[in-house]
């Protein structure tokens, strides 16, 4: 019996483990493999934000001292700003990828590059908000989770403004995103999820004082 | 599944053998602990023994048929055909889902009883006022009624890198060998001053984490008189094992002797071995690491003389 | 076929199994999964070695009641490594290693899925190998904290230094955490994505099953352990006070982000020695596996449980009492899954046809000890009780009964079994039974003195103990020794058959299997053609092929 027959069949009952396509690639079906493999590794990645965010909650409901001396709260319309920035980028990324897909190249570019426009906006913002704080890393628990929360929030913004850069680089050689691109998903799914993250940062830090 | 009646018969008696000597190992399991010198060392006794017992049992169940199989099933030095290719038994498989989910139920409730009968750690963390009613029936006799327990003022015990402090406050002693009088509830007021420390004495089976920043209740019965070993149980840097000191269960009457006689000591510095051992430590193999410089010892009315701190101390038997 | 000129290069630029240069691609950037799983195993037991002689100078202490031999500093250093090493260079990478051997085999694919990524994860392994050994010459030493490095003692610093034993530590542990994750993404990635034909998920050996299930737990708890590095790393070298309660800090926060991971990291270990039992034990008794599907999903059931039960590790710690009695419930309900395993192995076992060669000896004792320890952690789960042997020698007997009794013997059991697989050269049975009967005797003679320790009330981590102790720690030490010695016929055994050994055959236990269907070594892309599952695994017994076709997986020439 052919093989190919064989593996037909078999793939009509229950989980069919590859693609009968698998043949033409080397073996297997790379892009399907690694657009799985990020996913699995942002939910593990999910987990050290959710320790973190375990890790503020209970801080904040069980500290005897929460906030550093002089300090009052947290102004929140700047950081507020920024949040509507962040999470309309998140249309605009997607918008960009439909663009993609309809194989309108310069559509991608322009709105690819709009996001990552955006998302410069949030770190600047970010860091103009720092400057202005009054209180520091080392000042308590409070100090402590914040820069920790938005610091390790910012290089996750950072990354994904570096990772749009470069494929925004790599949709100028030729032919290269002829047949859709895994780099592009990511570079995408990536900035929901970092988007995600804001909101549930933002509302445990600057809505709940 | 059918099975003959010598098959039912045989495994009837291999069970009733295996109960038999699991019983035993349970009765045995007595005599592996220190002196029950508290009333909560009975319950954990008995707890542990109903382990045993029930442990004893799985373990044999399952380990002697592994052994009937080594020792009679072996497969002939030419015998290279298969056994039989049974894939699975549903009702089998559902009975033995179904045992240890009952036994583990078990387990779980029955120590749940105990330890709400101890009720160790102060009224803060310990709420379910209804079940400590309905399971101090099955209190044992030893077990001194409830209405003592606010007789005593609480004992301060504050751990420090490497020493014990015991406080007596409205007595104002402070004595690095705990004093407790027999058959009384004792309240004991947990505190650290740097790491974590543990408040362990073996003969009680009690023991409780001392965390810096926070004030612990601690609470227990001490039942029989002697001398017991009171030994640090959290890991605390370097003299961890040499933070150890003497717990002196004593009638009421000798205790309020002891307290009235330390009063009138005048303080010295205490004996500790952490301490000294910082200054002529030497070993065949030693490094000069740096390490952290142990506590000075603290002024105290009473004293532990360096023969009952020994670099191992002993659990002296009264 | 169009890539099968492209892959009969790939196979002449991979040295040939017999060629004379063959060994040196174990030391090369080789991404081949047979080849690193091997690159694995051998550092793994490098530092099994290491480890080993850490405990041999501990047994050497405490041969004695008074802390005579090392220094008491030196003493909690060489615990603290102990621990460190054994599970994170030792037990870890050799487990990924059989994984990465056996699972694309298994499963019937050419490689993993991601071969790059797993050659970096594993040449991330030598490199914190190398962090964590130098901290042996900073000033003040390697960490003294434990294993768990719980503060305030990890804060504490009286060498004022920037780089002290605790960072480089905590540096180790970090990078070992990403080469576990980057392994944890390939492994699911890989058996949910590349199963041949046919190899529907209840086709899947019972030991790929136990790797997903653990590789799920290193994704999920992982991240929770390193959330929790990082905050201990800030507050030594920052200044922050997240675990440092002189500050405001909460140092049993700390606990909890510790043993949320480090609780399940036990059942990461023992899984995968569930799929060894798994596999070896229908092998060797000429039976299928009683009731495969409960088997296989059981595991999933234990991936669930063990993020919930963390606490147990903390019963007497700062826990309130409704904490104490909830994981108390949910750490017993643990052994049903369990249970529902050992009670399979059991029927498996049993009316076989048995043959007692190494591996099922290993095995079988492993089983043996694990029954034990699992009773004894059924006695931890058990508050009252755990209060009172929390911290001592009993939990020391407990877990090396499942870690020594147990992983270590199931580890010893698959290399034997797999060893003419990975070698194509077959091991002395002589030598095997002698390693065995040495390493069973000197396990209990060493770890069972514990238990009685623990119940008399010796704390663990001590340099000096007191002198009713000294008894059953003589017997401890002795035991001890002769387990270090047990290693000597095992490294005789293992590169003696690797040098000179008789050629293995394709299949010489008769196993059923896709990696028993190809020569010996398999050639560097396992399957000339990939495999057409048409059957459950462990059809012993029941004459039925496993693949619908078995002369296409190689070329012709290969096969032996
Ligand atoms: C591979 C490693 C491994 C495994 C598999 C286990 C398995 C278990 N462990 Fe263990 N454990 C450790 C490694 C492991 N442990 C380590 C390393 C530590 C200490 C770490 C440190 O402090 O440094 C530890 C510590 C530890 C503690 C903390 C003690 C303390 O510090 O005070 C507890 C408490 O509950 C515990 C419980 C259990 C239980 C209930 C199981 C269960 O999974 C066991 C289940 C198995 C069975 C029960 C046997 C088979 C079942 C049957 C035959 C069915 C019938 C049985 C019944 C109904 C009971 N373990
Ligand atoms: C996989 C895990 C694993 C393994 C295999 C072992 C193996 C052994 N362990 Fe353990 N151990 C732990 C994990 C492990 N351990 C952990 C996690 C802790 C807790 C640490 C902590 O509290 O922080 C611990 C703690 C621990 C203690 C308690 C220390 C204390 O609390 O004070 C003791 C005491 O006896 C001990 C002893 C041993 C012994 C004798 C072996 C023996 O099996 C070892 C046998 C020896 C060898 C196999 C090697 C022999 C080597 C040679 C003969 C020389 C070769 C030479 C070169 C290569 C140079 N271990
Ligand atoms: Cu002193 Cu822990
Ligand atoms: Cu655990």
């Amino acid at each position: 019996m052919n093989p190919a027959e064989v593996d037909q069949s078999l793939n009509t009952l229950g989980a069919p483990s590859q693609p009968p396509a698998r043949e033409a690639t080397h073996g297997h079906d790379d892009a399907g493999n690694r657009m799985f493999g990020f996913i699995v590794f942002l939910l593990s990645e999910s987990v050290i934000f959710f320790s973190f965010f375990v890790g503020y909650i209970v801080y904040k409901t069980s500290a005897p001292e929460w906030l550093p001396a002089g300090v009052t709260g947290l102004e929140i319309r700047e950081p507020a700003i920024n949040t509507v920035v962040l999470v309309s980028s998140s249309f605009v990324i997607y918008v960009a990828e439909r663009f993609l897909h309809d194989k309108n190249i310069w559509g991608f570019r322009g709105f690819w590059l709009l996001t990552a426009l955006m998302g410069s906006y949030f770190l600047y913002g970010q860091a103009v908000e720092w400057r202005g704080l009054s209180f520091g890393l080392t000042d308590g628990v409070f100090g402590g989770t914040f820069y920790l929360l938005t610091g390790f929030h910012g290089l996750h913004v950072l990354t994904g403004v570096l990772l749009q850069l470069i494929m925004l680089g790599r949709s100028f050689l030729p032919g290269n995103y002829d047949k859709g691109e895994f780099g592009v998903a990511a570079t995408s799914l990536f900035w929901h999820f970092v988007d995600v993250i804001w909101i549930i940062l933002f509302v445990l830090i600057y809505v709940w004082q | 599944m059918s099975m003959s009646i010598r098959t039912v018969i045989t495994l009837g008696l291999v069970a009733i053998a295996l109960a038999l000597i699991s019983l035993w190992m349970g009765q045995q399991a007595y005599t592996w602990f220190p002196p029950q010198a508290s009333a909560e060392s009975v319950l954990v006794d008995q707890l542990f023994s109903f382990l045993v017992a029930l442990g004893t049992f799985i373990f044999l169940g399952v380990v002697g048929t592994l052994a009937y199989a080594v020792l009679f099933q072996q497969a002939g030095k030419y015998d290279t055909s298969d056994g039989p290719p049974i894939e699975g038994n549903v009702p089998l498989e559902v009975v033995w889902t179904a045992i240890p989910f009952a036994l583990v139920i078990w387990i779980a409730f029955y120590s749940y009883q105990v330890y709400d009968q101890m009720s160790i750690l102060g009224p803060m963390e310990h709420v379910h006022g209804k079940m400590v009613m309905s399971s101090a029936i099955a209190a044992p006799p030893s077990q001194p009624s409830p209405t003592a327990a606010d007789a005593l003022p609480p004992i301060e015990v504050h751990a420090r890198q490497w020493v014990w402090e015991f406080r007596y406050p409205d007595r104002n002693v402070t004595s690095t060998e705990l004093h407790l009088p027999s058959n009384q509830r004792i309240k004991l007021i947990l505190q650290s001053e740097d790491v974590l420390h543990g408040f362990f004495v073996p003969a009680f089976r009690i023991k409780q984490d001392i965390i810096p920043g926070r004030v612990i209740d601690f609470g227990f019965t001490p039942i029989r008189e002697g001398r017991y070993r009171l030994r640090d149980s959290q890991y605390s840097g370097t003299y961890f094992a040499a933070m150890q000191a003497d717990v002196v269960v004593e009638s009421l009457a000798a205790y309020q002797q002891w307290l009235t006689a330390a009063a009138a000591q005048p303080p010295t510095e205490a004996y500790n071995r952490a301490f000294e051992e910082y200054h002529l430590a030497q070993n065949p193999i030693s490094t000069g690491w740096k390490i952290v410089e142990p506590a000075s010892p603290p002024l105290v009315n009473v004293s532990t003389h360096p023969s009952q701190n020994p670099p191992s101390g002993k659990e002296s038997k009264p | 076929m169009t890539n099968l000129s492209v892959e009969a290069i790939a196979q002449i630029e991979q040295p040939l199994p017999g060629a004379p240069d063959n060994w040196k691609r174990f030391f090369s950037f080789s991404t081949d999964h047979k080849v690193i799983g091997i690159q694995y195993l051998v550092t793994a037991f490098f530092f099994f070695l290491i480890g080993g002689l850490l405990a041999m100078v501990m047994r050497g202490e405490l041969i004695t009641p008074e802390s005579d031999l090392v220094d008491r500093a030196v003493y909690n250093a060489m615990f603290t490594m102990h621990g460190t090493i054994m599970l994170f260079l030792w037990t870890f990478p050799a487990l990924l290693g059989l994984s990465n051997y056996l699972v694309p085999l298994m499963i019937g694919a050419k490689d993993m899925a991601f071969p790059k990524l797993n050659a970096v994860a594993f040449w991330m392994v030598p490199v914190f190998g190398f962090i964590l050994m130098a901290s042996f010459f900073v000033p003040g030493g390697p960490s003294q904290s434990g294993w768990w490095a719980y503060p305030p003692v990890s804060l504490q610093n009286p060498t004022g230094n920037l780089i002290t034993g605790q960072t480089l530590w905590l540096v180790a542990v970090a990078i070992s955490g990403v080469a576990s994750i980057m392994g944890a993404v390939n492994f699911v990635t890989t058996i949910a994505r590349m199963r041949a034909p046919g190899m529907y998920w209840f086709r899947m050996p019972v030991f790929v099953w136990t790797v997903l299930a653990a590789q799920i737990i290193q994704l999920v708890g992982l991240p929770a352990l390193t959330a929790g590095a990082i905050m201990l790393l800030l507050d030594i070298t920052a200044g922050t006070s997240f675990f440092d309660p002189a500050k405001g800090g909460d140092p049993v926060l700390f606990q909890h982000f510790f043993w949320f991971y480090s609780h399940p990291a036990v059942y990461v270990i023992i899984l995968p020695i569930f799929g060894v039992f798994s596999e070896i034990f229908p092998v060797y008794a000429r039976k299928p596996l009683f009731g495969y599907k409960v088997v296989a999903i059981s595991s999933l059931v234990i991936t669930g449980l063990s993020a919930v039960v963390w606490v147990h590790h903390m019963f007497a710690s700062g826990t309130p009492g409704w904490m104490r009695m909830l994981f108390m419930a949910t750490t017993m309900l643990i052994s049903v899954p369990t249970g529902i395993k050992v009670f399979a192995w059991v029927a498996t076992i049993w009316g076989g046809k048995l043959r007692l060669n190494t591996p099922m000896l290993f095995a079988l004792g492993g089983l043996t000890m694990f029954v034990f320890a699992g009773v004894t952690g059924i006695m931890l789960a058990a508050v009252p009780f755990d209060i009172h042997v929390n911290n001592t020698y009993f939990v020391v007997g407990h877990f090396h009964y499942v870690i020594y009794g147990a992983t270590v013997m199931g580890m010893y059991a698959a290399i034997y079994h797999w060893f003419p697989k990975m070698t194509g050269r077959m091991y002395s049975e002589g030598l095997g039974k002698l390693h065995f009967a040495l390493t069973f005797i000197g396990t209990n003679l060493n770890f069972f003195p514990m238990h009685p320790l623990g119940l008399m009330g010796m704390p663990r981590r001590v340099a000096s103990y007191d002198p009713e102790f000294a008894f059953w720690n003589v017997i401890a030490s002795l035991g001890g020794f002769l387990l270090g010695m047990s290693t000597l016929p095992f490294l005789l055994n293992i590169i003696g058959s690797w040098v000179q050994g008789e050629q293995a055959p394709k299949n010489p236990w008769r196993a059923i299997g896709l990696e028993w269907l190809i020569s010996s070594p398999p050639s560097a892309e396992n399957f000339e053609e990939l495999p057409i599952v048409i059957a459950e695994p462990y059809g012993y017994g029941k004459s039925e092929p496993l693949v619908s076709n078995p002369d296409a997986l190689e070329v012709a020439h290969e096969s032996r």
